[in-house]
């Protein structure tokens, strides 16, 4: 409920001090940059930006995920593939900070190129959990999550292509939104699976989490998925509003997360919210498909990587096809390989029929069914994330229990729907978030809902002590 | 359908991927999992549902006006092997 903080002419100094004195004491233990900007290069940039006539984040520090193009900075996906890869332009939402007087502070940890829920996969190690150094903080925004759990930033993008803002935002016990698919330019998102990524805001309150929102949303000529309508600034009352829970995937749940998730909606039930049980039919069908759907568009999106232009490129020798193959064997992670053999299999002859085009099916079904739910309802309402915080090293080497992972969150994408994730409560200190998905554009209706969720739970702007 | 080392080989061929020695029975291994869990769309009745390939249901194409592109320099930054201000790429042909 704080709103952000703006440096004056005063402050700037102090807030640039201050952000790097915690990022000295808190960094060592959390690592959720991967780039970290010179400080004298970020101060100019924040007395510039104070000196503006206008904009709506004058001075104010961002992290920015590492997947985002930014114009001299380097931009590595957390590969080896791209680890000195410096982009030569902005993404359209980094242009769009940059007008508003936002200055970027540094790039963040993730998993290799988004394909991962727990920033394990990185090439440059694991972001801890600042709640609990020996957890994951979620992923893949993993970076994101923690630099806003570890105070070192009150505001931060991510991108979510299946659980990738929500995950982090539960695990970090911070805010973070799925924006409706084309409110926000993919122009210089480095892709991963296109019908069903969005770039979206991440903040430790809901009123952050809207200007942010506001700040990077619109339309984009240079992103054909971009929409010309803006989501409506509805305001919502949570005493009248009507909650579909499912059940299923509550039942799914650990117990733990169960508990905290129950004692939060009793308390929307005391507001005079209305919480009604729903099943969703396909909810076991949610996560082949989304992950069919997912390596299918990433082996495709993938291949730009061949290290001539740019990127991993220690072999030379040979025909180009022995090249690029030893080059991307070297340069990619094993959970990137998987990915795209599977999705080579996937689309090639006599597969398709049978995995992709099923999977797109089954997506329509989904989607019928959740549209139906919220013709009924103003909101789907289920835990974030089916767990708490793994501990660094317990899912990764099992990829299947690693996807199960995301049971909760991949309908969304699967639908193109909002989706916001904000702090439920704790169990035994670790955070549980509470998601909401909304009907196609009602992202400012969840934004309102959530303001006054964040009121009755009390759970807004935390910090871990660390 | 089982991943054996002769579908591996298909798959480095398609995806251009090299997979090393030490990481194959590992990868044959996660791919066969990740296989079978994918298996469970098969098991639903699908005649007569349309796919959707994309949540939005049309695209749109912007005016087809020129506008400034990165210079050559730029566009190169990244290049690591180059020879005067062109990219130099494998060979395209030999075995």
């Amino acid at each position: 409920m704080i709103k952000v903080f703006t440096p004056d002419e005063k402050t700037a100094e102090e807030y640039v001090d201050k952000t790097y004195e915690r990022i000295e004491r808190v960094e060592g233990k959390v690592r959720a940059f991967i780039t970290l900007r010179k400080k004298e290069e970020v101060l100019k940039e924040v007395k510039e930006a104070i000196n503006r006539k206008q904009g709506r984040l004058k001075g104010v520090l961002i992290a920015v995920k590492d997947n985002i193009s930014t114009k001299g900075v380097r931009t590595t996906c957390a590969s080896r593939m791209l680890e000195d890869y410096v982009p030569p332009f902005d993404a359209t939402v980094i242009q769009k900070l940059r007008q508003e007087g936002a200055v970027i502070l540094g790039k963040t940890n993730m998993d290799e190129f988004a394909m991962g829920s727990t920033t394990e996969t990185s090439y440059f190690g694991p972001t801890h959990n600042p709640w609990d150094l020996e957890r994951t903080p979620g992923g893949s925004s993993g970076g994101s999550g923690a630099a806003l759990a570890s105070g070192v930033v009150d505001i931060a993008l991510g991108s979510d292509t299946g659980g990738s803002i929500r995950a982090p935002a539960a695990f970090n016990a911070v805010f973070g939104l799925k924006p409706s698919y084309g409110t926000v330019s993919r122009y210089g998102l480095v892709a991963y699976a296109n019908s069903l990524e969005q770039i979206g805001p991440m903040a430790k309150n809901a009123e952050d989490l809207e200007l942010l929102y506001s700040v990077i949303s619109g339309e984009d000529w240079r992103d054909a998925t971009t929409i010309s309508q803006s989501p409506p600034k509805t305001e919502a009352d949570l005493s009248k509003t009507r909650f579909a829970l499912l059940k299923n995937i509550l039942d799914a749940s650990q117990p733990e997360v169960q508990s905290v998730f129950k004692k939060a909606i009793n308390k929307l039930s005391s507001e005079g919210a209305t919480i009604e049980e729903v099943e969703l039919k396909y909810s076991d069908y949610a996560l082949p498909t989304y992950y069919i759907i997912a390596m299918s568009e990433a082996s495709s999106n993938l291949a730009r990587f061949d290290g001539v232009r740019y990127g991993y490129s220690k072999y030379y020798e040979g025909t180009w096809k022995e090249t690029f193959a030893k080059n991307r064997g070297d340069g990619f992670g094993i959970e990137v390989k998987r990915r795209i053999l599977l999705g080579s299999f996937i689309l090639s002859a006599g597969y398709y029929d049978q995995y992709y085009l099923r999977a797109l099916k089954v997506r329509r079904l989904i989607k019928d069914e959740i549209d139906l739910i919220l013709s009924k309802y103003d909101v789907i309402l289920s835990p974030t994330m089916p767990v708490l915080p793994p501990k660094i090293g317990e899912v990764i080497d099992d990829p299947v229990r690693m996807y199960a992972m995301d049971l909760n969150t991949v309908l969304a994408n699967l639908a193109g729907i909002p989706a916001l994730s904000q702090p439920a409560g704790f169990y035994n200190n670790l955070p549980v978030g509470l998601q909401m998905m909304g009907k196609y554009l009602s992202d400012y209706y969840l934004i309102s809902l959530s303001k006054s969720i964040e009121r009755v739970l009390g759970y807004h702007d935390l910090t871990a002590n660390l | 359908m089982e991943i054996d080392d002769k579908l591996l080989k298909k798959l480095q061929a398609l995806a251009l991927v090299e997979i090393k020695g030490q990481e194959k029975e590992k990868i044959k291994r996660d791919l066969q999992n990740i296989l079978e869990f994918f298996n469970k769309i098969n098991q639903l009745d699908l005649t007569n549902v349309e796919p959707l390939f994309h949540p939005l249901s049309s695209g749109k194409l912007r005016k087809d006006e020129p506008i400034e592109p990165l210079n050559r320099e730029e566009a190169l930054q990244n290049v690591k092997r180059k020879e005067d201000g062109y990219i130099v790429g494998p060979r395209t042909y030999g075995d």
